[in-house]
């Protein structure tokens, strides 16, 4: 099992979803949302959404460890 | 050259500090920092490092502004509504800090402006192709970079080094081909006091560039002012990265 964090406006969207869950990547933690949480899987598919394990920015395809923290981070391009 | 009078006034509270001092003051009093993008970023950067002593501020700007604006970029008055933004923060530095040298360029981010050797850099744009423009200028040139943004209520930092650092960029963070979100602030809405926060750090981390003090090269600190938290990420060089895995 991962962690999952949400953070800023992700969490909106993230009501009712799990603190933990059976994945092996960050795609497929979007993957597995896209029927209970169609709406947080479309925030997850935007472009520039970061993806941190462990406090690491990482690939949507690095290979998580059961324990590890799996944070979403939405885009923040304003200035 | 020794400071004068006025200038010891003026920098008295960075002169008490035992890590700045005269020396540090005139490191700054020394310093050009390029600071692209007027906005909500940049006006608090800008004010601060006038403050500061920054002998040289370039500011690149090309738009004008609008009272729209008026609700964060705080160098502004309702009367410069329609006036080019590096016009009124020019005016409005130099009456803080007459003694530094301003300048405007009312254009779009050029080669031309990245050519004129500033020491730092300061991102404070609001869109990726010029977030990588300035990556790809900087990391060339060895110029570090203090890049910021938010929306909503959320900021990010990351800041370069690139004299001290060639490997890891913006690039390796945000893909160059990764496009533009939908979110932003023009459509979305942005507090100001986030801007305020992010812009503040900027203008904090230029100060820690001059002097000598910066080694957090690549590390990124999130804020989210809705619920008060910060996350503090590392990020390691992506290994085909097209602007800094090519040396």
């Amino acid at each position: 099992m991962v962690k999952l964090l949400f953070f800023g406006r992700l969490s909106d969207y993230a009501n009712g979803v799990p603190t933990q869950i059976q994945a092996s990547t960050a795609a497929e933690i979007r993957q597995q949302l896209v029927t209970e949480h169609p709406l947080l899987a479309t925030e997850l598919s935007e472009p520039q959404v970061l993806v941190a394990v462990n406090k690491q920015i990482v690939d949507w395809q690095q290979a998580l460890q059961d324990g590890d923290e799996v944070a979403f981070l939405p885009p923040v391009t304003g200035g | 050259m020794s400071l004068s009078d006025e200038q010891f006034l003026r920098y008295s509270r960075h002169l008490l500090m035992a890590d700045i001092g005269e020396q540090g003051q005139q490191t700054l009093l020394q310093s050009h920092v390029l600071i692209v993008g007027l906005g909500g970023l940049g006006c608090p950067v800008a004010l601060y490092l006038a403050a500061a002593g920054i002998g040289r501020l370039s500011l690149c700007d090309a738009d004008t502004v609008d009272i729209t604006n008026l609700q964060r970029q705080i160098l502004y008055k309702t009367e410069d509504c329609d006036q080019l933004k590096v016009d009124c923060a020019k005016t409005a530095l130099q009456q803080l800090n007459p003694a530094i040298d301003v300048v405007a360029h009312a254009s779009e981010i050029s080669a031309e402006i990245l050519e004129l050797g500033a020491d730092i850099v300061v991102d404070c744009t609001d869109n990726l192709a010029a977030r990588q423009l300035l990556n790809c200028h900087c990391y060339q040139r060895a110029t570090p970079l203090v890049s910021a943004s938010a929306i909503g209520w959320e900021g990010q930092l990351v800041s370069f080094d690139f004299k001290a650092n060639r490997r890891l960029c913006y690039n390796c963070i945000i893909d160059e081909n990764a496009g533009d979100p939908t979110m932003n602030c023009a459509n979305a809405g942005v507090v100001g006091p986030v801007l305020g926060a992010m812009g503040s750090l900027q203008a904090a981390t230029v100060i820690r560039m001059l002097l000598g003090q910066f080694d957090q090269h690549g590390e990124m600190q999130r804020y989210d002012a809705k619920t008060g938290r910060w996350l503090y990420l590392t990020a390691s060089p992506k290994p085909l990265c097209a602007i800094c895995a090519t040396e």
